[in-house]
């Protein structure tokens, strides 16, 4: 297996994700400290847990940051066209499966995750959005009879 | 209750159509996960988890179960044949598997796989049943001081042991803690971070968490990295055939295999991923002649594979019994139980044993059935390796949505699905550990109601934890496995100095 490539100092990812962290932390700990009871350590209250457990992530974002600021990072690719394809094609069944039912939100689900495959023709896009289309038909509402709405007019 | 009254009584449960039906669709799903390329045994039981809403507690937890060491034994095939691990756990197989494939003797190295993963189950129940009796009895005595400071030193020994940078493993932890806070406040009726939406009430979803951060991220990922070039050589049942002398050398690395795997398995922390590249590295220092390892060495498959599937089996102790997770996939376990209103504990194997006891023998139907199914089918598996993970993704992504969606029906569970993958992969390419994070928030709500009960009892003192010898010993090995690392880093500045 290949070894990490070194790229250049400092080390962004845990730089950027160690401050990302700590200042989350600090940002619970804080709206915990404000909106929730402390208690005391006999009798802990709603705010106790949060507020500890956000300073302690606020520490460990430092302690993740600091050393990362003359240290050199790690070349990580991040499959940008894939990650917005998946995430993109999840929304776009959440949003409008209420609105024009589970037929027409698969075949657009599958059209846009299968947009970023790296390989297949257009053909191939098609009929892989019709096989998918037909086997969650097969599956989910011949098969199981979940109770949702098929069609864009059936509702 | 003995043993053998509750295997009896195992038989009885496992033995259900019902019960035996799912058992034995779970190890065709997981021979087929593991086999596949881009899923794993993680992301196929987050996919069924809603399945388990709608079947018995038990046919549930037996087809997960099933699912998680279906995928041991099908993660070996793509280990051997292809050098692409299916499965983290088979990572090592790829080590002397696929030497051994590239000088034709692929078929010997796939049946070691699998008599080693049948032996190491088989020895592995054997263990399961021998330390969940053991730990059972013991925890008995356990108070809420005894329990927080058992699950900090889990979660700590499962950051500071695995690979990464153990500040990075501990804050995914902590964020999995706070996550867990979300929700109605079990103990005050408090609404924390719910910001006034109703759908937080409950909490985050565990399976659009889980299914965000394995399923999506998972597939995100693999989209690009799962193309592979080249279909994997054929294989036949002939092939499959070992010589005498093959035979002989497989006894003694899959017992010290077993015992490793067994052992580390049923530890908080550990599990069968280490314990896997654990018996590889004690199998090379007993051999004779280690240079053959790396080079298509038997033993450093027998040993591994034999490891793992032990390991995943004897996983179930601590869940079982102290109704703690060790690892992430222990973790979705307690969640589907929890789902059907079951809290593993020492109490169940009083209050369920037929669960337990189902559960065990459901172990040995499965891993003989995968054993007697694999041989004949190896030639399918193979085939199922040239599918291409493009024609795989769309759908696997339109059964995520469906699968949340049906927990509840709502939508806004499907939108936060893709929250938590997008975050989650952007995670997962920075190295932190999404695992640890579910591990966390599985954990979060028990540690917090059992802290805030070990302190009422002790009315403020924390000394609570030093007192009591048990938890004492807890935090004696907590702070032992935080002081590693340091310890670690002091070596390496001094050696650079030097």
């Amino acid at each position: 297996m290949p070894g990490p490539i070194s790229g250049p100092t400092p080390d962004w990812h845990d730089l950027a994700w160690g401050a990302v962290l700590a200042l989350t932390g600090l940002a619970v700990a804080g709206y915990a400290a404000l909106h929730y009871e402390f208690g005391t350590l006999r009798r802990m209250g709603p705010g106790f847990f949060p507020v500890v457990l956000g300073l302690g992530l606020a520490g460990l974002g430092l302690l993740i940051a600091i050393p990362a600021l003359n240290r050199p990072g790690q070349v990580r690719p991040f499959a940008w066209a894939q990650a917005v394809g998946v995430i993109g094609s999840l929304l776009v069944f959440g949003l409008l499966l209420d609105r024009i039912g589970l037929m027409a939100s698969t075949a657009l689900s599958v059209a846009i995750s299968s947009a970023v495959a790296p390989r297949g023709g257009l053909l191939w896009r098609a009929l892989l959005t019709l096989a998918v289309t037909a086997l969650v038909w097969l599956l989910f509402i011949a098969g199981l009879n979940l109770s949702i709405p098929v069609w864009p007019w059936s509702r | 209750m003995t043993t053998l009254d509750g295997l009896a009584q195992g038989l009885e449960v496992a033995l259900q159509p019902s019960v035996l039906i799912y058992s034995l669709l779970g190890a065709v799903l997981g021979t087929l996960v593991g086999v596949l390329p881009g899923i794993g045994a993680m992301a196929a039981i987050t996919l069924l988890l809603p399945i388990t809403y709608y079947i018995s507690s038990q046919a549930a937890l037996v087809m997960l179960a099933a699912v998680y060491y279906g995928a041991q034994y099908g993660g070996a095939v793509a280990s051997i044949l292809l050098r692409l691990p299916g499965t983290p756990q088979s990572a090592v197989t790829t080590l002397d598997g696929y030497p051994m494939a590239q000088q034709g003797r692929a078929g010997v190295a796939l049946f070691t796989a699998m008599i080693s993963s049948f032996a190491g189950s088989m020895l592995g129940i054997v263990i399961l049943v021998v330390l969940a009796g053991w730990l059972g009895q013991l925890a008995t005595s356990f108070g809420a001081a005894e329990y927080t400071a058992m699950m900090v030193m889990g979660l700590v020994a499962a950051s500071t042991i695995g690979e990464g940078r153990p500040a990075k493993s501990l804050a995914m932890v902590v964020l999995g803690l706070l996550l867990g806070c979300v929700g109605t406040d079990v103990n005050s009726g408090a609404q924390r971070f719910t910001f006034g939406q109703v759908q937080l009430m409950d909490g985050i979803n565990l399976v659009a968490l889980a299914m965000g951060l394995f399923g999506l991220a998972e597939v995100i990922g693999n989209i690009r990295k799962a193309e592979r070039d080249g279909p994997p050589p054929r294989v036949s049942l002939r092939q499959l055939v070992p010589a005498r002398d093959d035979v002989r050398r497989l006894f003694a690395p899959i017992t010290r295999g077993t015992l490793l795997g067994g052992f580390f398995g049923a530890l908080p922390g550990t599990g069968s991923t280490i314990s896997s590249f654990l018996s590889y590295a004690m199998e090379r220092r007993v051999a004779r002649r280690p240079e053959r390892f790396g080079k298509g060495a038997i033993e450093g498959i027998a040993g591994p594979e034999a490891a793992n599937n032990s390991a995943s089996i004897t996983a179930f102790v601590p869940t079982l019994t102290l109704g703690i997770p060790g690892d992430p996939i222990m973790a979705l376990m307690l969640g589907a139980l929890v789902i059907h209103g079951i809290q593993p504990g020492p109490m169940m194997l009083e209050a369920n044993p037929d669960m337990f006891w189902g559960l065990v023998v459901s172990f040995g139907i499965g891993n003989l059935f995968l054993l007697i199914l694999n041989l004949p089918l190896i030639g399918i598996w193979v085939a199922m390796l040239r599918i291409p993970f493009r024609w795989l993704y769309p759908a696997i992504i339109v059964f995520v949505c469906l699968g949340v969606y049906s927990v509840r029906g709502s939508t806004f569970d499907i939108v936060m699905v893709a929250g938590i993958g997008a975050i989650g992969y952007a995670l997962s390419v920075a190295a932190f550990s999404p695992a640890l994070l579910l591990l966390g928030f599985v954990l979060g709500p028990l540690i917090e109601t059992n802290l805030r009960r070990a302190l009422l009892i002790s009315r403020g003192d924390p000394m609570i934890f030093l007192e009591r010898p048990v938890a004492c010993a807890f935090v004696i090995a907590t702070l032992a496995l935080l002081a590693l690392p340091l310890v670690g880093m002091i070596r390496a500045r001094r050696a650079a100095r030097a």
